[in-house]
């Protein structure tokens, strides 16, 4: 039951055209965002290298495919998930609004499954953008600017070859793709909890920006901060860690794991309590 | 009375100055450097600066005599602007005197320690103190004062007696704090403010390995 009940709900996903619109607007910023890091990938460089320059000749390219991708990977995860959160939690938003969901509960179909496979479907969404988007930057960024070294800053100026900068930033949309599951996760709860489209986008927003403001917070708590969620969304950026500590990356992968498959669940319970209307 | 001393006494300076030579066994050295037309070297780079983490990296060398040495490599390199002027020609490029500092031990050599001084502004060098491996007739190590760029301190080694030109040179610098844009920062990154102050300038080190020489 629950693979027509899958195919039912895509095919309803992709039929709705702010599902067009949404991936048009996530292309959009992608150009926006790759045309915007060419420049700021030369000044950060100017800046960065400044003081190296006194000292040393430098032979070879630093502005480049690599450098690109890492700048589209720290400027994409706050626009992208707000865009996904809206699409996702329109699956059960939507149903609510035009009273479709007491239609679909006359069929034989349990509550329990029907809301697994919305919240199935959000997944596989999230993840066919998040593939687009990474074979498109890829494509852009290296045909454009072609390939070279990668240079990052975290605390130390982290210099990579270009073979390892590759695997690092591929490691890193892999991590970013269970950052992005976990907003939509979140955005669709919400949406079971507030029915309304308009108050589920303005909360999935808000709990957007006060993710983004934690993971910038100290509250002198690093062993409860470390599993708190809002840090965990950034997991991603340890892949650019010179010495990469893989036990910490999995589990901070898993603990947002964990924390998408919490909301989910919840959300599930959520709705098979909730009276349909 | 002090002006007529202090012209005499001046006077005395720019005599004995002008009097000075260059030390002979500085000039063989040159010699025997201006016997190299030419070489080409493969390179490999150790980078060990307190805030950058770089790999190991490979390069090649070409120098050409009276043409400035040319690097090339697949990756992204960092060269010292300085210490690999082995044929001494920026040394030799502006007047200078030397003055001899008497006689050193370095690496378990007896190395005879000199001060190179520029004469006139033309020079970007302030000082150098040049170690004269005088037996084997070639640099064993020299500390460089620049006007701009800080002070450089450059260790050779050489693979036999008879080299001339090294196997492994050590660049060592004063590098500043670096000035890091915001937005760059991944969105977790901290300042640490302390820290950053206590690196206000700190020593950096190139290891270069040079090896496959093409002597022309």
């Amino acid at each position: 039951m629950m693979i027509p009940l899958l195919k039912a709900e895509l095919f309803k996903l992709f039929r709705e055209s702010k599902t067009w619109y949404a991936i048009t607007a996530v292309l959009l910023i992608e150009g926006i965002i790759l045309t915007a890091a060419y420049y700021q990938g030369a000044t950060i460089l100017e800046l960065l290298l400044d003081n190296l320059r006194q000292s040393f000749y430098f032979e070879g390219n630093l502005l480049n495919g690599n450098l690109l991708l890492y700048i589209i990977l720290n400027s994409l995860w706050f626009n992208l998930p707000l865009i996904l959160m809206i699409v996702s939690s329109a699956l059960i938003t939507e149903e609510y609004k035009n009273g479709t969901l007491k239609t679909v509960m006359l069929q034989a179909v349990s509550k329990g499954q029907l809301i697994t496979a919305k919240y199935i479907a959000s997944f596989i969404f999230t993840a066919l953008i998040l593939v687009l988007l990474m074979l498109t930057t890829f494509i852009l960024a290296y045909s454009i600017f072609g390939n070279g070294d990668l240079v990052v800053y975290l605390g130390t100026l982290n210099f990579f070859p270009a073979d390892e900068a590759f695997k690092r930033i591929c490691f890193a949309f892999a991590s970013g793709l269970l950052s992005m599951l976990f907003f939509t996760t979140v955005s669709l709860t919400l949406g079971i909890l507030l029915k309304e489209p308009a108050k589920t986008w303005i909360a999935s927003a808000f709990f957007l920006i006060l993710c983004s403001l934690l993971l910038k917070a100290d509250f002198g708590l690093p062993t409860v901060e470390r599993f708190f969620f809002p840090k965990l969304t950034n997991a991603w950026q340890h892949f650019f860690d010179y010495e990469l500590n893989m036990n910490s990356i999995l589990i901070d992968n898993l603990l947002l794991a964990g924390y998408t498959a919490f909301f989910a669940l919840l959300g599930i319970f959520l709705f098979t309590k909730k009276d349909i209307g | 009375m002090i002006k007529y001393l202090s012209l005499i006494a001046a006077l005395c300076c720019v005599l004995n100055t002008s009097a000075q030579e260059i030390d002979a066994d500085l000039i063989a050295i040159k010699e025997r450097m201006d016997a190299v037309n030419g070489f080409t070297a493969d390179l490999k780079l150790d980078l060990e600066a307190p805030f950058i983490n770089m790999p190991t990296k490979h390069a090649s060398m070409k120098y050409q005599k009276g043409k400035d040495i040319k690097f090339s490599s697949n990756d992204f390199v960092v060269l010292p602007k300085r210490g690999l002027d082995f044929a001494l020609s920026e040394l030799f490029e502006h007047p200078f005197i030397t003055v001899n500092r008497g006689e050193e031990i370095l690496h378990g050599i007896s190395v005879k320690v000199l001060h190179v001084i520029p004469i006139g502004d033309e020079s970007d060098m302030a000082l150098a103190t040049l170690y004269l491996d005088t037996q084997n007739q070639r640099i064993a190590a020299s500390e460089i004062t620049t006007k701009k760029q800080g002070t450089y301190k450059l260790d050779m080694q050489y693979a036999a007696n008879q080299d001339s030109l090294p196997n492994y040179v050590e660049v060592s610098f004063a590098i500043e704090k670096l000035k890091i844009p915001l937005n760059f920062m991944g969105s977790d990154t901290k300042i640490d403010r302390k820290a950053m102050r206590n690196i206000d300038t700190k020593t950096g080190k190139i290891k270069l390995k040079i090896t496959n020489y093409k002597i022309d």
